[in-house]
């Protein structure tokens, strides 16, 4: 036998799990869709910090981010749910771990983004009477944002496939489901799940790519000698 | 006598170990067209910067209307609602049109509701002559509208006082006029301005007084003719030789 070859008899066992297969993806998504909030929520202001901030904070933030960017993602989500513990739920650690490990990603995007905006600007936000931060809140960061969409696409399909890291834990994700599918059912049948994995991968990391140019074209500002 | 609008007193500035001013005293009364002049380095962006307070100074007193703006329990913010500034750069908000440039501090800063801020916006626009381009982006207007834009964001707040930090100097020979035009205009209605610029078609024409600043002291103050005429010190007839030569010798 040579199980590795596709048949089509694998493809209609493929076809016949493929709603198992889509709840995998519900939590793919939801878990991608909690980790980037959480690293948006922490990794915005952290970016700020380090553009903005002084003393100990933005030490604090630049260590963090050093310490969890030098960390592999498995490690970071295996401390957390089986050393640390930090909640019994593996959907709430996998999405601490995948959050906070984006956070560190996504502070470096917006400080990026945030240093682009040309400093004469904030310096004339302040000319007419803005308060330092009023002046960073409706000149710089509406720019920075623009400006952070081409880091913010990569850093969401890296956090996109990554999900399937939480399978360490035991997350009903779709690698999970996958795995389950040819272990627990037809072992013939792992090349055919596999592809459609891959093909289901690729196709929300392409559709959300393309809805976030769309959302930046939409909001594209006139760029130039300015 | 009535208290001048600006009051400068014995102004201090060093950049570490590099003095820049030493000793600046200056006063303009409402309506006075004050130009800077001065070979680069002498400290003339750094004393309009000091005026609202984008520099912090050493020592020495900045007063505005009599108050002390430079004492350290002084809203700086307050200060600059009052104080406008054109810059070399522009410095326009790119991710605003040319009205949302001119509208942005009306609105956040003096809380005036958007109808309005537009509405006077718009008024603005038309003083310098861009009413036509106020759905434009900052990159899409030339160096002279971009700096027109930047007069008229200054001018929303209806400050007391103007600062203009070489608005001419970034750019194409060929657009000047149009931004010199509308510094004349302005100068017409009474609005009073501090300049630091080398336009000496603007400060023959339209300045009530020169002042020269040499290596961060006034080396001479006085109306254009008698500054440029007669110039008293020999600092002064020197470098205005050299302008002379530059401006000559361009074509």
């Amino acid at each position: 036998m040579t199980p590795t070859l596709l048949q089509a008899a694998d493809w209609l066992f493929v076809a016949d799990n493929l709603g198992l297969l889509l709840r995998g993806t519900a939590v793919t998504v939801a878990l991608t869709a909690a980790s980037i909030l959480l690293g948006f929520v922490v990794g915005f202001p952290a970016g700020a910090l380090e553009v903005y901030g002084s003393g100990l904070p933005k030490r604090a933030v630049e260590r963090a981010g050093v310490v969890l960017r030098g960390t592999p993602l498995l490690v970071i989500i295996m401390m957390l749910y089986f050393v640390v513990s930090v909640s019994d739920s593996a959907f709430a650690t996998a999405t601490a771990a995948l959050g906070l490990r984006s956070a560190a990603y996504q502070t470096q995007i917006f400080r990026g983004a945030l240093q682009s905006v040309d400093e004469g600007q904030l310096e004339a936000a302040r000319a007419v009477a803005m308060s330092r931060f009023e002046a960073i809140r409706h000149v710089v960061v509406p720019q920075a944002l623009r400006r952070s969409v081409p880091g913010f696409q990569n850093e969401f399909t890296i956090v996109l496939k990554d999900t399937s890291i939480a399978i360490v834990i035991g997350i009903g994700e779709l690698l999970t489901t996958g795995q389950n599918l040819y272990e627990g059912g037809r072992s013939t049948a792992a090349l055919e799940i596999f592809l459609a994995v891959s093909l289901i991968y690729f196709v929300l990391t392409f559709a959300t790519n393309r809805s976030l140019d769309r959302l930046s074209d939409r909001y594209a500002v006139p760029e130039g000698t300015a | 006598m009535t208290r001048p609008l600006l009051d400068i007193d014995d102004l201090y500035k060093s950049y570490g170990s590099e003095d820049v001013l030493e000793g600046v005293d200056l006063e303009m009364d409402r309506g006075d067209v004050t130009v800077l002049i001065g070979p680069s380095g002498s400290g003339k962006s750094t004393l309009l910067r000091c005026v609202n307070q984008l520099t912090d100074i050493d020592s020495g007193t900045v007063a505005l209307d009599g108050t002390d703006v430079t004492r350290p329990e002084a809203d700086v913010n307050e200060l600059r609602k009052q104080v406008g500034m054109v810059f070399q750069d522009f410095n326009l908000f790119a991710h605003l049109t040319a009205l949302g440039n001119v509208t942005l501090g009306p609105r956040k800063v003096l809380g005036m509701d958007a109808d309005e801020a537009r509405e006077r916006g718009r008024e603005h626009l038309e003083q310098v002559g861009l009413l036509d381009q106020a759905d434009s982006y900052p990159a899409e207007l030339s160096g002279g509208q971009q700096q027109r834009v930047g007069i008229a964001r200054a001018l929303a707040m209806d400050p007391e006082l103007l600062l203009f930090d070489e608005p001419t100097s970034a750019l194409d020979p060929e657009l000047v006029g149009e931004v010199v035009d509308v510094m004349r205009d302005l100068a017409d209605r009474g609005i009073t301005m501090l300049v630091v610029s080398h336009e000496m078609g603007f400060a023959r024409s339209a300045a009530s007084d020169i002042v020269f600043l040499d290596d961060g002291e006034i080396v001479e103050h006085g109306p254009p003719e008698q500054l440029f005429e007669t110039p008293e010190a020999d600092r002064t007839r020197e470098f205005l030789g050299r302008l002379q030569t530059e401006h000559e010798g361009t074509p």
